[in-house]
């Protein structure tokens, strides 16, 4: 295990790295974007090589502990963003919102235990690895949403404006924000069928409101709402701003929270 | 895009499409999940489902019959479409399913009977049909008591005649006549007597179901009436290790062990081969198997759901995909 945490922590520190050099560059106004991405790149490639020393020495996927959950989220949220990042330059920037959300996991990350959970008989399953993936790609997408988002709320906040200035008008970013919305709600309701294509063949029933799928329902009922309200009210970006941030907050609340309220995920599992 | 100018007619069918009511539907249905959420137990709450589903169908319905921008894009439409059969499917299902839980000793042949049982007003009954023998189970259980796979052992004979077996077990089913039986954690001991009436009479078989092992390891007791209303009392105790915290173990029906018997005032020890006369006929203790309990779960809809929501998510990357490749996105 102590190789596994050493790569992990040379990991951390080049996300932070990253994470901070995207700071200084928007603070000072330069574009240090290829170390930005490089820097990345180099944390994915040692984290997920951590994940993967993991996996091999334990037989299982990282998705049992709050660890676990947490280190891959981290890593598959940092990928999404990253291809982000590579693909559309115009909004670089917001590396400098995105990484510091990602720091608060790692903090989390740092103080939870790494010590090995069991693996349920009922987790031994293609369809988790198919529900984990999708859900995976769904809320790094909604990261992206929030970069954006944030840059809007930030603006609108008159924070920074001649530092933001480099970066799309509001009403640009809001529409690309949208369409990692768009991306988001594809991949949510892929994960919440994969899940319950899982759940019926696990537990003998496709949905029973506990706890994850409740919560899991009503962020996809908000993210329903919130693309619903664009057109119907013709919403400001700043509106369409905050309705990201909801949707972000719910999923994070699920992802990571609600897991942690009853003992384990998906309280039927055990 | 298209907005509320460009919105159906003011007639009512135009009121009921309308996109603010559907606005509020979700906010409805919202509160309606978190409020069932935490009352499960109230008979009304399913009402704060079913309403704003109800209103969400006929919204739906409203918007597709008469909306232009849903009219006029295929996928968008299509999406909706499923979105309303997935609706109207699960209203179908919770019409017609049926919840249950057997539990079966080895060797035992399920009769049609479910020990619980939650359905639909409409399920329509066919488990009279079902028969099936549980023919032994295997689970193993890593170090700490942590259970691991479950592989059951079933026979049945199927709609030819012709006699199968399988084994089934976590995310396997025997699924007979749309019935699905499910393995579960719930599984324990059964101890197996025979009844031998005094003056003659056909002697009865039968097993008691302990509770569950090793979730109620340390209340293996059971009572039950005997022929002649006589009240028993029985208590498991077990004379060795069946799961060890400590290491690699299997389920399976201690060898070391003593049944206690209470009958009225009288208490009784009895090993495997044991027996207790009393005036009213001879109890024979013929030995300890063990018992599993199955979910049964039937709904015809399930394959009907699983191809909305297979259409329901390819219409939508397609609505999305054409949306926004039509536009790209440039940053001014
Ligand atoms: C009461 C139920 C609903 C009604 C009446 C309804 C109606 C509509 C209408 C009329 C449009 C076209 C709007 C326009 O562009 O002018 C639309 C778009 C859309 N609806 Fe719904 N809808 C309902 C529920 C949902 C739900 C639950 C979702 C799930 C997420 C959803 C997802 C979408 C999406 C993704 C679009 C396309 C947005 C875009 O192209 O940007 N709808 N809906």
């Amino acid at each position: 295990m102590e190789r596994e945490l050493q790569l992990l922590w040379v990991a951390v520190a080049c996300y932070v790295a990253a994470g901070v050099v995207a700071i200084f560059g928007v603070v000072l106004g330069k574009r240090p974007e290829r170390t930005v991405l490089g820097l990345l790149t180099a944390a994915l490639a040692i984290h997920g090589y951590s994940i993967g020393v993991r996996w091999e020495r334990l037989g299982h996927g990282p998705f049992i502990t709050l660890f676990e959950i947490l280190s891959s989220n981290i890593w598959s949220l940092t990928l999404v963003f990253a291809l982000a990042y590579w693909r559309y330059r115009p909004v670089r920037p917001i590396a400098a919102i995105v990484m510091p959300i990602l720091f608060v996991m790692m903090a989390w990350l740092l103080v939870t235990d790494p010590e090995r959970g069991h693996l349920p008989a009922t987790y031994d399953t293609l369809w988790l690895y198919i529900h984990i993936g999708f859900g995976k790609i769904f809320l790094g997408a909604v990261l992206v949403a929030v970069g954006m988002a944030g840059v809007i709320l930030l603006r609108e906040a008159g924070w920074g404006i001649a530092k933001l200035a480099r970066l799309p008008a509001d009403d640009r970013l809001d529409d690309l924000a949208y369409r990692f919305m768009a991306l988001g709600l594809i991949f949510e309701t892929l994960m919440l069928v994969a899940g319950a294509i899982w759940a019926q063949d696990a537990w003998g029933r496709y949905w029973a409101w506990d706890p994850l799928e409740t919560w899991a329902f009503i962020t996809w009922l908000t993210l329903a709402f919130a693309l619903h309200l664009r057109f119907t009210v013709k919403t400001s970006p700043r509106t369409g701003a905050v309705m990201i941030l909801s949707v972000f907050a719910l999923a994070f609340l699920t992802f990571f929270g609600v897991p942690f309220i009853s003992t384990s995920p998906h309280k039927g599992a055990i | 895009m298209a907005g509320p100018d460009r919105a159906p007619g003011k007639n009512w069918l135009g009121r009921v499409a309308s996109l603010k009511f559907t606005l509020a539907i979700l906010v409805l249905l919202g509160i309606g999940v978190a409020l069932s959420y935490q009352n499960r137990d109230g008979g009304w709450v399913t009402w704060l489902m079913v309403g704003p589903l109800a209103l969400f169908a006929l919204n739906l319905i409203a918007a597709i019959a008469t909306h232009p921008t849903i009219r006029t894009q295929a996928w968008l439409l299509i999406f909706h479409l499923a979105l309303l059969a997935i609706i109207l499917l699960v209203a179908a299902g919770r019409l017609t399913y049926l919840k249950g839980a057997i539990e079966l000793t080895e060797g035992e042949v399920f009769g049609g009977e479910l020990t619980r049982a939650e359905s639909g007003l409409w399920h329509w009954w066919r488990l009279d049909r079902v028969r099936f023998v549980n023919q032994g189970f295997t689970i193993n259980y890593a170090p700490g008591v942590q259970r691991e796979h479950t592989y059951n052992r079933v026979r049945w004979v199927d709609e030819h005649g012709i006699e199968r077996t399988a084994t089934i077990g976590d995310q396997t089913p025997l699924v007979l006549y749309g019935y699905r039986f499910y393995t579960s954690f719930n599984k324990g001991f059964a101890p197996v007597f025979s009844w031998y009436p005094a003056g003659g009479g056909a002697p009865r078989r039968g097993s008691v179901h302990l509770p569950s092992y090793p979730a109620k390891e340390f209340s293996q007791a059971q009572g039950w009436t005997l022929p002649g209303n006589l009240k028993v009392w029985a208590m498991l105790q077990i004379d060795e290790v069946i799961l060890d915290r400590d290491k690699a173990s299997r389920f399976r029906a201690p060898e070391k062990h003593r049944l206690v018997l209470r009958i009225g005032d009288d208490r009784h020890e009895l090993r495997p081969g044991g027996r207790v006369a009393l005036p009213q006929g001879v109890l024979v203790y013929e030995g300890l198997r063990a018992w599993m309990g199955y979910r049964v779960f039937s709904d015809w809809t399930l394959p009907w759901l699983l191809a909305s929501c297979a259409l329901a998510v390819v219409s939508l990357a397609l609505h999305f995909w054409r949306k926004f490749s039509a536009k790209p996105w440039s940053p001014a």
